[in-house]
């Protein structure tokens, strides 16, 4: 294996000079430079987040609360900004609006997500205590960076843990992650130095083309997943769309790592390492050019509706998480309504007083529609019992909550469209979405 | 009865032998796996619920989530050989600890067939593939 190159003060941790959890952390570093092929560590300058209350990304060199204990008693912080993402693992219960969510916990034997005691042990503060004394930002969220109030600038080198924020980070910020974000990265401010840290594996190389203006909501979802499916692993230059608002970013970047891994792109004039086509490509030519014409655009769509019934028992709306600005327009769809079946909207945890304060809240309790957050359908491990099929307006949760029901006897069908046939669904309980060809109000 | 040779380098190290299980398509994880059952629950994948534990599972790349680890937890599979990757094979390497190995001379996934014979030699670099016919 490769000879990872330390300095004097990473020796002394690997060879436990410093203590316990420098020298598991260390050992976990320089374990994850070897697989992933460098021999290089970079110090990390931006910020980090990963999956609480795990300790440890890969199961090996886990620091336990005792430990965790000891380290905050001597005063040991995180070196980087950090943040958490979802929900408690492995629980993810949503952090407000669980009462009365009559869901079971599919992966915890007979807990409830309505039950109270379940939703205490479910937060683990005992681990939280110490992560806030040691800096962390209690954000739980998908899209943390939506609430940060702090991030990242171009050409910092961070580490952050969830596919749908790896292309924010990259592509949108312009800063630098590979998707290694976890204790041991935030603790030490170290990251192995390969893929996405690398300035040439930034570079575009494959041209994506449309062949109608790409500028709503569900457009930028489906050609995130459709580009996912196109270009794999690669870094591609995105052409043929109106500029993205916040939401689009964040929609088409979890549809790109849905459908594929998309950790960088460019969309000339919009992202920030890409002022002109030609600099997106570092003057080189494409290798290749993907038409994400309408044909793809439609057997995309095809592919996220998984139904053969228009009866809808559910509508799941917010992945990933709503913004502040989402939930404003929204709030103005259900004002005055009465959903018919059951709504529920997902948001980040510091967005819910957001949503109180703005009265979005009431308007959506007085519609009948409930409000929670921190966590997803898929992160719950399934739907409610009652749930035979669901309407979403996300790719990614579209392809990964029939991941939860795979046989026979128990198919979950799934329809997906836009949001207001999302909205329109939940006040009828019908599923009326189609495929808009050109020129439609998609 | 034909052998071919090719040459990668390793993830994780160690030795191991077993029958290929060829994925066509990349995986993805999170909710799209089982790992206590020990196969894809991706609807329209070519490789819905074929069991990989124990076989050599060979597939282009990662896709998806984190959770993409699932596939190293659980019902594992006797090695991971993959054409290219990122953080989430890695991780799944760093998690499974079984023989893994990318960055082929040749494309494993152009060379090896479902059901062919694979000895994995993670430690010296190189995957022997004995075809099934």
């Amino acid at each position: 294996m490769i000879d990872v190159k330390l300095n004097d003060a990473e020796k002394r941790m690997l060879q436990g000079e410093d203590g316990l959890v420098p020298q598991l952390t260390m050992q976990w570093l320089v374990e994850m430079c070897q697989v992933a092929g460098t021999d290089t560590i970079i110090d990390l300058d931006g910020t980090g987040d990963f999956h609480t209350p795990w300790t440890t990304m890969t199961f090996h060199h886990e620091i336990s609360l005792d430990e965790l204990k000891k380290l905050t008693a001597a005063g040991g912080v995180f070196k980087i900004p950090t943040f958490s993402n979802k929900s408690p693992f492995t629980e993810m219960s949503p952090i407000h609006g669980w009462e009365g969510c009559d869901m079971c916990s599919r992966s915890h034997g007979n807990g409830r997500f309505d039950d109270c005691d379940f939703h205490e042990k479910s937060m683990h503060e005992e681990f939280y205590v110490e992560f806030r004394k040691m800096g962390m930002l209690q954000t739980h969220s998908c899209a943390s960076y939506l609430t940060a109030s702090y991030l990242p600038t171009i050409g910092q080198h961070c580490s952050w843990n969830e596919s749908s924020a790896i292309p924010y980070c990259n592509a949108v910020l312009g800063a630098r992650s590979n998707i290694d974000g976890s204790f041991a990265t935030c603790f030490l401010g170290k990251a192995p130095y390969y893929d996405m840290h690398v300035t040439e594996n930034r570079l575009a190389t494959v041209l994506v083309e449309t062949e109608r203006l790409i500028h709503t909501d569900t457009e930028w979802d489906l050609l995130g997943f459709a580009i996912g499916e196109d270009c794999g692993l690669a870094v591609p230059a995105i052409t043929g769309t109106a500029k993205p608002t916040t939401t689009q970013f964040c929609k088409m970047n979890a549809g790109m790592n849905t459908g594929g891994s998309i950790r960088m792109y460019h969309i000339p004039g919009s992202t920030p390492e890409a002022p002109t086509l030609d600099a997106a490509f570092g003057g080189k030519k494409p290798q290749r050019t993907a038409l994400i014409g309408e044909n793809v655009l439609r057997a995309t769509y095809e592919k996220l509706n998984f139904h053969t019934s228009d009866d809808v028992d559910m509508v799941y709306l917010g992945c990933p998480h709503l913004n502040a600005v989402d939930m404003m327009l929204l709030a103005r769809k259900l004002e005055g309504k009465k959903v018919k079946i059951p709504l529920w909207i997902m948001t980040a945890p510091w967005l819910y007083n957001v949503a109180k304060e703005q009265g979005y809240l009431k308007i959506f309790e007085d519609a009948g529609a409930k409000l929670m957050d921190g966590t997803c359908m898929a992160a719950m491990g399934g739907v409610p019992d009652y749930v035979h099929n669901i309407a979403v307006d996300s790719a990614k949760q579209s392809y990964y909550i029939t991941g939860c029901y795979p046989d026979d006897d128990n198919r979950l069908q799934v329809c997906y469209g836009t949001q207001d046939d999302c909205v329109d669904a939940a006040l009828s309980g019908k599923w009326r979405g189609e495929f808009k060809s050109v020129g439609g109000a998609f | 009865m034909s052998k071919i040779r090719i040459y990668g380098r390793a993830e994780w190290p160690g030795i191991v032998e077993a029958e290929a299980l060829v994925s066509p398509k990349p995986l993805e994880g999170f909710t799209n796996v089982d790992s206590e059952k020990g196969y894809t629950t991706e609807r329209n994948h070519p490789l819905f619920k074929v069991p990989y534990t124990g076989k050599v599972l060979v597939y282009p790349s990662p896709r998806g989530s984190g959770g993409f680890m699932g596939y190293a937890r659980g019902a594992v599979p006797a090695a991971f050989l993959h054409t290219e990757g990122n953080g989430l094979s890695i991780a799944a390497a760093a998690t499974a600890q079984i023989p893994s190995m990318t960055d082929f001379d040749v494309d494993p996934c152009s060379v090896i067939e479902t059901g062919d014979w694979v000895l994995v030699n993670a430690d010296e670099g190189f995957v022997e593939i004995t075809k099934k016919d």
